[in-house]
């Protein structure tokens, strides 16, 4: 312990001007608790934007056949479904699989008609990833077996006005460019909720798919992983195990504009982050400059007395940390009493907005959470500490430059 | 004895204040040997001050020279003057010499911190306070001190790195007469007992009359320097 008095001097320092500090270190607390809501909220929102995504049948990431990211064709089908399905399967982290193809698809009851993209899917595996599919408002959903069997959500069936057991007439575009005509039974009517999502709703089996279709196979398989933190390593991992020509995308690319929303959510934060701390930092530096004005004749006789410029510059940090730290924990104590009730209960956004959440066939939950851990802790101490430090600098170059002669003479007292 | 601690030749230092021009020191020559006991006297404004900060190495001459311990100070870095005055140096000075949120005592033990003494650092300054009968005012702060005792724990922290050389610019200006005289009895038992030698620059005559030596500066030069022989056991050559 060769400093203990160099930090002992420091911390008392803070104490000569309790009031001063004090004001210093709500203020850090402030700057500090601000930046905790938002990011606790911007963390929740990119949550629920995930959680969505992944539970509208999106799930965090998509096996999809090597050209679909360019064409977005939906009759192209993977090289080898049933191998990346095991392979899927088969990786750590990964939670839930679900295949699905796709097709464009023409309704028809009586002189009604309805264009929709229908989806063909594994009635077992859907259960696991969309939510979409748990509420029917008549009937019941898919299984395995099913055979001419359909599930329509209630704004196509009130479109069309079909009621269950109604026969639909179906009509695609199959391989080869020619017309192909079905008709399936309403076993189901799916309510989400959401009067848009009800609108393109329309499941079949995957063997019925490949029926109508003539496409054999599957067109993409999507992932959901346990830990939705880590989607972009996974994503890179399973590409790496199924090193086929089926390539992995994540939800970024499959709806590349929720993407770019929330990298410009996240771009927004880092600007009002980056603003709250310029205004910490100026705040607690000019407190510090008057501290250290005050201070002259010390450090006059501190460096007549051959202190060193590092000692001098340790000392000044020394009560920066100590400052950083109190501001750290006034920011925790300041902050979450609004995080917590954000945490617990949420902000709901549809009092404010009004209407269903939907883009793109995303169903989000108007409810947002804060997202409250343990990262806040050393998020708390990380921006203190930095807003205290950087804002010493500038304090500590100014005592550096101070002139022992000072100490001598009155004159400069 | 007799050894030229301090060498000034010629000295001269300028202040420049905007157009004006002040020169301080105009040629000053002086010897410190070891042992002195130096009052250095002289009108407000004769460069009094200004001598002990260059002596101090707190502050660079015009021009001459000045050799300390046989080091030329003019040569000296910045960081090697910082080194000079921390090893080989004391400083009373006229006011809040000490650090007003250490006590006695780690006002004491501060300089040897500096100094990156490792072990015995609480033990040689309680020695050194006790030594000077300050024992009791060890866990004070300044504020919880007299001037007079704030002035004793200064010489107490200028003397307990054991300097070749202590400085005091009007160490006794801002005490009575009976505080005055306890800390000059105090610094002339240190410089009798160890040698040590003290450099004072002062207007009060108990320092003079204290001084085994009086150097007397006008406009920036020597104008007289006495050597008292009377009652000076350590004596003086000059
Ligand atoms: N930093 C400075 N800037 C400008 N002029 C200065 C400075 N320091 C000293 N002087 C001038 O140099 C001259 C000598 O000053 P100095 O302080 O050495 O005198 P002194 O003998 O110590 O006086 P006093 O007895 O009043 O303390 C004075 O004219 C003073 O005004
Ligand atoms: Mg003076």
């Amino acid at each position: 312990m060769r400093d203990t008095l160099l930090a002992k001097f420091a911390f008392r320092t803070l104490g000569r001007n309790p009031r001063r500090t004090l004001m210093s270190i709500i203020g850090v607390g402030v700057g500090c608790s601000i930046v905790l809501y938002m990011t606790a909220f911007t963390r929740g929102g990119a949550e629920m934007r995930i959680r969505g995504i992944s539970e509208s049948g999106f799930g965090h990431a998509r096996i999809a056949p090597a050209t679909w990211d360019k064409t977005r064709d939906s009759d192209l089908r993977l090289e080898d479904w049933e191998r990346d399905l095991d392979i899927a399967n088969g990786m750590a982290g990964v939670k839930f699989t679900a295949p699905h193809s796709r097709t464009t698809a023409l309704l028809a009851f009586g002189t009604r008609v309805a264009g929709v993209e229908m989806l063909g899917v594994d009635p077992e595996s859907e259960k696991n990833t969309s939510r979409l599919i748990r509420v029917l408002s008549e009937g019941r959903y898919l299984e395995r077996e099913d055979e001419g069997a359909v599930v329509i959500g209630t704004a196509i069936a009130e479109r069309l006005e079909v009621e269950l057991d109604d026969d639909l007439f179906i009509t695609i575009a199959g391989a080869g460019g020619e017309m192909k005509y079905a008709m399936l039974r309403i076993v189901g009517i799916i309510s989400t909720g959401s009067r848009t999502i009800d609108s393109t709703i329309c499941h079949v089996t995957l063997s019925e798919m490949e029926q109508l279709t003539g496409y054999p196979g599957v067109g993409e398989i999507t992932i959901v992983f346990n830990d939705p933190s880590y989607i972009d390593a996974l994503t890179v991992r399973l590409g790496e195990l199924l090193e086929g020509p089926d390539p992995v995308v994540s939800w970024k690319v499959v709806i590349p504009s929720q993407g770019g929303d929330m990298g410009s959510d996240a771009v927004f934060m880092n600007l009002l982050v980056g603003v709250v701390i310029v205004v910490a930092v100026l705040g607690v530096a000019s407190a510090q400059l008057t501290a250290i004005l005050e201070r002259k004749r010390e450090f006059a006789v501190l460096i007549a007395l051959g202190m060193k410029g590092g000692q001098i510059v340790r000392l000044i940090l020394i009560e920066a940390v100590a400052m950083g730290v109190l501001g750290g924990a006034a920011g925790l104590v300041i902050g979450l009493p609004f995080i917590y009730p954000g945490a617990t209960q949420g902000y709901n956004f549809a009092d404010m907005m009004g209407g269903d959440f939907v883009t793109e066939g995303v169903l989000f939950d108007p409810i947002v959470y804060a997202d409250m851990g343990m990262w806040l802790i050393p998020l708390a101490f990380g921006i203190a500490l930095f807003s205290t430090l950087v804002a010493g600098l500038y304090p500590a170059w100014y005592a550096l430059r101070t002139n022992p002669t000072s100490a001598l003479s009155l004159r400069e007292a | 004895m007799n050894t030229n601690l301090v060498d000034v030749k010629g000295v001269t230092k300028d202040f420049h204040n905007g157009k004006i021009t002040v020169n301080a020191l105009r040629g000053l020559d002086l010897v410190i040997h070891e042992g002195d006991f130096l009052a250095i006297v002289g009108p407000s404004g004769s460069g009094k001050t200004t001598l002990l900060n260059l002596i101090g190495a707190l502050d660079v001459a015009s021009s001459g020279d000045i050799s300390i311990f046989g080091h030329d100070l003019m040569a000296m870095s910045r960081k090697q003057r910082a080194e000079l005055r921390l090893t080989s140096l004391g400083f009373v000075f006229q006011a809040y010499n000490l650090i007003p949120v250490l006590t006695a005592l780690e006002n004491v033990k501060f300089v040897l911190e500096l100094q990156g003494v490792d072990g015995g650092r609480h033990e040689r300054a309680m020695s050194i306070l006790e030594d000077l009968s300050l024992g009791e005012l060890a866990n004070r702060r300044p504020n919880e001190m007299s001037g007079g005792q704030q002035q004793r724990v200064a010489v107490a922290r200028a003397i307990v790195a054991r300097p070749r050389l202590v400085l005091a610019d009007e160490p006794t200006a801002n005490l009575d007469s009976e505080n005055s005289e306890a800390l000059l009895v105090m610094m002339r038992e240190l410089r009798d007992k160890h040698g040590m030698t003290f450099v004072f620059s002062t207007h009060d005559p108990l320092v003079m009359a204290h001084a085994t030596r009086v150097v007397t500066l006008l406009d920036g030069r020597v104008v007289s320097d006495e050597t008292k022989n009377a009652g000076d056991a350590a004596g003086s050559a000059n």
